[in-house]
């Protein structure tokens, strides 16, 4: 790709006077750049997201001689969509089309993206002001230099379709950026309100639509440097057990083999085809040096509530007490998530080059920055010195924010002195998963002699997911359990007079990991499930009773119920549901990104078959509405696959179920009827990619409570 | 022995072991990246392409095996971008891929499938299509192969 070379002309490029625009949260790699300095400064005073205090978002654009705008994004396009969104944002101020604007990633040597990673839906949020600021200034210093260029004052330029305009003078941005030797910083100009938008809150199609569509080499894995060898990385199937002993000569004389490298707790076969290096690899015998071997039923009973350690994160009035005292009745449930994969279709892995002090590695990942340091740190090297060039991942779900095999692919890159194409066979994928670790969750109310909900107490007994990676060590014997990523979604926001949440920390034997919407998953499918059952269990109305819980004055409460009395009209609940259907309802709020569902189902041939999921959702302000469909589409599907298939399982320490034969998932012929409808009830945006995921198996297993009688307290939904 | 195909309407020549599966042949020997690696189980269909017009997975399909016979991959698929095959075309009026990976496949695999079924329904996509897609696109999918059903008939 041409874009990826501009990289490193961009100071010859600054010379030839074109300009290059960007911006970051904190500015210390940008000190010498005076424009990129007065850019960290303005935008020094917003706010990091929430989720990620460490965050350094650094991108810029470079307008190009054919007045293009390249647009260097920190953030990963993985599927969700955030490329098209960003380019229509910066088009708004640049006064261009969106597709006038290039989006391309970042590569580590364009700035300090040491700590970025994509995900937990905060792209799009957390860079709607900052893209907007840049683009302003921007455009500004081009109207300014036409201006000093033609002699006319600055009021009489103006910026539009990528031309600069006064009276009868005409030229293109590339022109004036070309033809000017200094550059005024001006004052950052006021935003256009959301009433001027031109692009944002219209339909546009996906940017790297043709890519996709005509099969264009963009992933990690399609990726190649000349000389490059192929290496297969065997790690235990065991979590952390280091390699006992390895017999590898029969492997070693398959044909086209260069090398096995065994290290403490990897074996690399290095061949000359990807063909021989997966063919010798089976040859290869290892022992691991495993403890205790853990079965199914350990996890689930290690993963209970009451074992570990309880920290409370939500606690108002006293529903330890009230659930106590005598009076009214306690109805109490209890809910299981099981352990499940990413199973993104593109397998984990890295293209890497280390020669003597520099390192080149390209790969499909969600965290750049982290990688690179992992990197620095086992190569003894600069992270200076070491290229991650970001790839489009072929699916991530949080799959990619670890470094996978980058480490061994750089060590055998190095110790062969060429460069390492390194890929995870799909077996390796299932075996070595971060899986979303299996939950437990016990909820309890006390209902009053009028049928009020008086106290809820929910206990959430789960292993850790990803806090080690967001807070260190140290911060995980702080916060004494997983409440960031595993806890997410565990507070209840139902205005219950007196209410609690403990969330257990369970150690566990296997590696987790973020899995598409965090904790927010299982957290709902316990939460909501626990509210229906509440309305039958009260004889109220599952839609009612939730807006009588969630009404207040407050914005996010109002919003909420326009999305609940939406979805009452629009999936017509007030009308009987058809003969055979048995129809379920939940609701969710994902960092103010707010969704609720009503599944419909019917029983094809003793399974559960999900006919209609109707969806309202409110995201905040919609910037592209196509996309954030894309993905509450993409949303649906991957809910009712985690709610009607999805499972791990693990016999013997390992897991066992490692091909999509034996972890089943969503196919077309799940596809259900589906009614997305869009309440935008903001005017900023907040995250789509994970929030839609929220309600959709909750409403499945009340749905099919609903038309068998039975209740669905685990998922999978099994109907024997 | 070398083994000799055609490949997207050109003839070509490979030395490889004839057991290699032809999606590494064409990833890594002939360069074309389209076709991708999904399972190396037939399983999910990543890896699709046509064989004499035929489905095949070609992780799972050594190379021998098409000798002599005419292979098409998502680069051959159309002669040039402003001719989208309609399968393409279709797949971009309804704005399908999200990550994109699973895409080339269901591409490939829908091509062939309409030359049997040209007015399908529902129900002859989802017996006959079986690839993996792990983003969700699987309700653009439906719409974009009956799209290319009736794309074809105006061609
Ligand atoms: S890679 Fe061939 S079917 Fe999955
Ligand atoms: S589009 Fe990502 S796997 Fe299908």
């Amino acid at each position: 790709m041409a874009s990826e070379k501009k990289i490193f002309s961009r100071r010859k490029f600054l010379i030839r006077g074109a300009i290059v625009l960007g911006g970051t949260v904190v500015g210390i790699y940008l000190g010498k750049r005076p424009i990129r300095r007065f850019l960290a400064q303005q935008i020094e005073g917003i706010e990091p997201p929430a989720m990620l205090s460490h965050f350094q978002p650094n991108f810029w654009f470079e307008i190009q001689p054919d007045n293009t705008i390249l647009f260097k994004s920190p953030k990963i396009e993985m599927g969700q969509g955030i490329f098209t969104g960003f380019a229509m944002l910066a088009a708004e101020e640049l006064e261009v089309s969106p597709e006038q604007i290039k989006v391309v990633h970042a590569d580590t040597t364009s700035g300090p993206m040491d700590k970025v990673a994509t995900g937990g839906s905060n792209s799009t949020p957390s860079m709607f002001v900052p893209i907007r600021q840049v683009a302003a200034t921007m455009r500004e210093m081009l109207c300014q230099a036409a201006a000093a260029q033609w002699g006319v004052p600055r009021s009489e330029v103006k910026a539009e379709n990528g031309t600069l305009q006064a009276g009868a003078r005409q030229a293109t941005y590339a022109e004036i950026a070309a033809a000017t030797q200094e550059w005024t910083i001006p004052k950052t100009p006021a935003l256009k309100p959301v009433s001027e938008f031109k692009y944002v809150g219209k339909d546009f199609k996906r940017n790297d639509l043709e890519a996709k569509v005509f099969g264009d080499p963009i992933y990690g894995i399609d990726a190649t440097m000349p000389g490059m060898l192929y290496a297969c990385i065997i790690q235990s199937p065991f979590y952390r057990a280091p390699l006992k002993s390895a017999k590898t000569s029969e492997a070693a004389s398959w044909p086209g083999v260069e090398r096995i490298i065994l290290e403490k707790d990897w074996i690399a076969v290095v061949a000359q085809t990807r063909y021989a290096a997966e063919a010798a690899m089976l040859m290869v015998e290892a022992e691991w040096d495993v403890g205790k071997k853990y079965e199914q039923e350990d996890l689930i009973r290690m993963v209970t509530v009451g074992q570990g350690k309880g920290v409370n994160v939500q606690e108002v009035g006293s529903p330890r007490r009230i659930l106590q005292v005598p009076g009214g009745r306690i109805f109490r449930q209890e809910y299981r998530t099981p352990m499940a994969a990413h199973a993104q279709i593109e397998p984990n892995g890295t293209v890497a080059y280390v020669e003597k002090d520099k390192a080149t590695i390209i790969m499909s990942t969600q965290s750049p920055g982290f990688v690179r340091a992992q990197l620095a740190a086992s190569l003894g090297m600069k992270a200076k010195n070491i290229n991650l060039i970001p790839a489009f991942p072929g699916g991530a779900f949080g799959r990619r924010m670890k470094t996978h095999n980058a480490v061994a692919a750089a060590l055998v890159s190095r110790a062969m002195g060429k460069p390492i194409h390194a890929f995870y066979t799909r077996e390796q994928e299932f075996m070595y998963s971060p899986c979303r670790p299996n939950t437990h969750h016990v909820l309890q109310a006390k209902i009053d002699d009028n049928g009020q909900i008086q106290a809820l107490h929910y206990d959430l007994a789960t292993p850790d997911m990803a806090i080690e990676d967001n807070v260190g060590s140290a911060g995980i014997f702080l916060a004494g359990a997983d409440i960031i990523s595993a806890g997410h979604g565990a507070p209840v926001i139902y205005n219950i007079p007196h209410k609690s949440t403990d969330v257990w920390h369970c150690p566990y034997p296997l590696d987790t990991g973020i899995w598409r919407s965090v904790g927010m998953f299982s957290n709902a499918f316990a939460v909501e499930s626990f509210i229906n059952e509440l309305a039958r269990e009260t004889s109220q109305d599952p839609i009612a009773l939730r807006i009588a819980l969630l009404k207040s004055p407050e914005k996010l409460h109002q919003r909420y119920v326009a999305v609940l009395e939406k979805l009452r009209e629009v999936s017509r609940w007030d009308m009987p549901a058809g003969e055979g259907i048995g129809r379920g309802v939940a609701f969710g709020d994902d960092r103010k990104s707010i969704a609720a569902a009503v599944v419909e189902v019917s029983l094809r041939s003793s399974r559960v078959k999900v006919n209609k999921v109707t969806m309202v959702l409110d995201p905040g302000l919609c910037i592209n509405p196509e996309g954030i469909r894309q993905q509450a589409e993409g949303c649906i599907m991957m809910g009712i696959s985690a709610a009607l298939y999805e499972e791990l399982k693990v016999k013997g320490g390992r897991i066992y179920n490692t091909s999509f034969q034996a972890y089943p998932m969503a196919t077309l012929a799940d596809v259900p009827e589906i009614e997305i409808v869009l309440l935008p009830g903001d005017e900023v945006p907040y995250g789509v990619g994970e929030p839609p995921l929220a309600p959709i198996a909750p409403a499945i297993a009340s749905a099919v409570y609903d038309l068998t009688g039975k209740p669905q307290r685990s998922l999978p939904i099994r109907l024997a | 022995m070398p083994i000799q195909f055609i490949l997207n309407g050109r003839s070509v020549s490979i030395e490889a072991d004839p057991a290699m599966p032809l999606l590494w042949v064409l990833r890594d020997i002939l360069g074309l990246k389209a076709t991708k690696y999904g399972c190396g189980r037939a399983q999910c269909g990543a890896c699709s392409l046509h064989v004499d017009g035929q489905t095949q997975r070609s992780c799972s399909l050594p190379v021998q095996l098409v000798a002599g016979k005419n292979v098409v991959t998502l680069e051959g698929l159309c002669a040039n971008r402003s001719q989208p095959h309609p399968v393409q075309q279709a797949w971009m009026e309804e704005n399908v891929p999200q990550c994109g990976y699973c895409q080339p496949g269901f591409m490939m695999a829908a091509a062939a499938f309409l030359e049997q079924f040209p007015n399908p329904t529902d129900e002859d996509i989802q017996q006959h299509i079986t690839n993996v897609c792990r983003c969700g696109t699987h309700p653009r999918i439906l719409r974009a192969i009956k799209r290319a059903a009736a794309l074809r008939k105006n061609v």
